[in-house]
């Protein structure tokens, strides 16, 4: 029981950090059907930002690490969130009809941004420093980190701002209405464009704020490490139902449970096989995703 | 996706290397070495390839060979079969003599192939899965030990130094990893009183262990030996004590580099690690080590010395046979005799192994691995 309990630790951390990718996917999908390949690089220049921004910290002699993570997490977060207006501007507007091309320009940004990051930085593995210990809660032989514990926390706020905004705010609706019909909204004098601007900054945002924490939980990053990450969370987004905000958030919890089972009560190396069958079933039975890819209103 | 891209870097490396060579007498003798210069083991390749420039820079300050430059050609194989392959066929195509160099057993091996059918010897500085030497290759020669010869050597240490009983083993389902894995494994199993409780794979390129590192706690291990690479090693040392699994962790020679440290942090205190010993535990290295700090400001890689030794051993050859004859370079390597390397004295058998290779248990104590038991 308890080893199970912890198995539903490990499967939530992972999880939080899934569904925050996802959403960034499903956000973009929902509004203008492009499978955005670049998002899990993203994620990484997220971690690398935060990276310098802690270097640069240390420089200045800045030693409290609580203070420290958060301005790493906001200068990452803006940058990050900007640089993915940026990847709009530049890669993906001029493309909007064409669906082929777009997606091509998809897996270039996502190369760019790759061996950009080996370029810049490093080819081999970076380290966060080691600012928070592995105190936290013991129940039993049940370990939970505090670290842990901020992870989730903070990544359900994050989700349930997010969902909040768009359907509570008028830049919401004007997101909502973009999903269903973009020349209706347009019609409507909704601004696409900085409408679809806003969405990749966004999604920006929650990656880079899971990038940062990946850094600070797992201490490594390195310039490849949104490639498994990203095709992992663009799997939760689809499991949940693309384009659907709670569905995402759904789907990266439970694919990240369905991992930390598989290799605690199977095999781990047979983990991937056994998380991925049991999510073609589900699509099989559900081609829409657990929660769906709702018709009228998607996100 | 990256495998495309792979080849795009290479292309573009080419560019520089195919500019003829300037001042030489004649053509240069022009020796490969295929390391991984992208991807995540990036950093090895660098390290490898920076010795071998070194080894080519002090036989041509030195007047060269037979009256020829002698020239590095080095090529991206990205640890990966495909374009290990990829780059032996550009090696061949540019000419080299011979091949020194390698990092991963995975692309050594399927590499190997390719030198065997063209006549040219392939000196491995770093791949010890057995395979490589076994396939009967008589082009093929090593001089780093077997994955078969550490594999018990960590066995024996785990139950005769640790006093292990119960012994978790972990790889990560590449050649190298499995076959150390499966040689210690065969190397506990049927002795009295001891247990192979767990053995698995994780992915590599993953970060969370923790399901799999709960599923090994709940075994209750004394020891756990971790076949893989450092990337994942230092991940896997760290969550290891996070999740508070009981015993020892032990790690292969893939994990003999710094980053495992930063990786871990605290983690890595009292982390054993098995390796041949590092060049800077070993005498004869020691001039060796001052001239590769000298030249390229930092510190040599754990494998810098054996690719070093690895380019030595083939200028030797193309001296001792007074030619730069493919098939007489492979006559003359198969001779070599005690030769006096960096990392000590290199002769082969019949396979092209080294004869008597040395292996050491580091223990890492206060971020620096300190050797704990010569054997």
């Amino acid at each position: 029981m308890q080893i199970a309990l912890q198995q539903l630790v490990n499967g939530l951390t992972v999880g939080a950090f899934y569904a925050l990718i996802a959403l960034g996917y499903t956000m973009v999908y929902g509004i203008i059907r492009l499978i955005n390949f670049a998002h899990g690089d993203i994620y990484a220049v997220g971690a690398f930002l935060g990276l310098s921004v802690y270097g640069l910290l240390a420089f200045f002699r800045v030693g409290d690490p609580v203070l420290a993570t958060l301005v790493a997490l906001v200068v990452s977060m803006g940058c990050t969130g900007l640089l993915g207006v940026l990847l709009y501007r530049v890669a993906y507007r001029p493309l909007l009809r064409a669906r082929l091309s777009i997606l091509i320009s998809a897996i270039g940004g996502s190369l760019t941004l790759e061996y950009g990051l080996f370029l810049v930085y490093s080819p081999s593995f970076l380290v966060y420093p080691h600012l928070f210990g592995r105190a936290g809660l013991t129940a039993g032989d049940i370990q939970i980190s505090w670290l842990q514990i901020l992870i989730f926390a903070s990544s359900i706020v994050l989700m349930a701002a997010l969902y909040l905004m768009v359907h509570r705010t008028k830049i919401g609706m004007a997101m909502r209405a973009l999903a269903i019909n973009q020349d209706a909204a347009r019609l409507m004098g909704v601004d696409v464009s900085r409408v679809i601007a806003l969405t990749f900054f966004l999604g920006s945002v929650l990656a880079a704020f899971a990038g940062v924490l990946t850094g600070l939980y797992y201490s490594q990053i390195s310039f490849l490490m949104g490639f498994l990450i990203g095709l992992k969370a663009f799997t939760a987004a689809v499991l949940g139902g693309i384009g659907n905000i709670p569905g995402a958030v759904l789907g990266g919890f439970l694919l990240g449970i369905l991992e930390s089972l598989a290799a605690g009560y199977f095999s781990s190396r047979w983990k991937d096989v056994v998380a991925f069958a049991i999510l073609i079933v589900i699509l099989v039975v559900r081609p829409r995703g657990l929660l769906g890819e709702r018709v009228v209103e998607r996100m | 996706m990256r495998r495309v891209l792979g080849v795009l870097v290479t292309l573009m490396l080419l560019v520089p290397l195919t500019a003829p060579g300037a001042g030489a007498q004649g053509a240069p003798i022009r020796i490969g070495v295929p390391v991984p210069l992208s991807g995540g083991n990036a950093k090895m390749g660098d390290d490898i390839a920076k010795a071998a420039t070194l080894a080519a820079e002090e036989a041509n300050a030195k007047g060269g060979l037979l009256g020829r430059k002698v020239e590095i050609m080095s090529f991206d194989d990205a640890c990966d079969a495909q374009q290990s392959v990829t780059a032996a066929h550009k090696l061949l195509d540019a000419g080299v003599v011979a091949v020194a160099g390698g990092y991963c057993s995975s692309a050594a091996i399927p590499a190997s192939a390719v030198y065997h059918d063209a006549g040219v010897a392939f000196v491995a500085d770093a791949s010890s899965n057995p395979k490589l030497t076994d396939q009967g290759f008589e082009n093929v020669f090593r001089v780093i030990g077997r994955d078969d010869q550490q594999g018990p050597y960590a066995a024996g240490f785990m139950m005769k130094t640790l006093k292990a009983k119960r012994i978790a083993i972990i790889h990560d389902n590449t050649l190298y990893a499995k076959g150390l894995a499966d040689a210690t494994n065969a190397a506990l199993t049927g002795r009295a009183g001891v247990q192979v409780v767990f053995f698995d794979a994780v992915t590599p390129g993953e970060k969370d262990f923790s399901a799999v590192l709960t599923k090994v706690k709940s075994l209750k291990p004394d020891v756990t030996y971790y076949t893989g690479y450092y990337p994942e090693g230092g991940l896997i040392a760290k969550q290891f004590k996070d999740l508070g699994v009981s015993g020892k962790f032990m790690a292969g020679d893939a994990n003999n580099d710094p980053t495992f440290v930063s990786e871990a942090g605290n983690a890595s205190e009292g982390v054993f690690v098995t390796s041949t010993p590092l060049p800077q535990d070993q005498a004869t290295a020691k001039a060796f080590i001052d001239r590769y700090k000298k030249r390229w400001n930092q510190d040599p890689g754990p494998y810098s010395a054996l690719e070093y030794d690895a380019v030595n051993v083939v200028l030797n050859a193309i001296k001792q046979s007074g030619s730069a004859d493919r098939a007489a370079i492979v006559k003359a390597i198969a001779a070599t005799k005690m030769y006096r390397g960096a990392t000590g004295a290199i002769s082969f058998d019949k396979k092209g192994d080294r004869t008597s290779v040395l292996y050491i248990t580091y223990i890492i104590k206060d971020g620096k691995f300190v050797p704990y038991g010569v054997s």
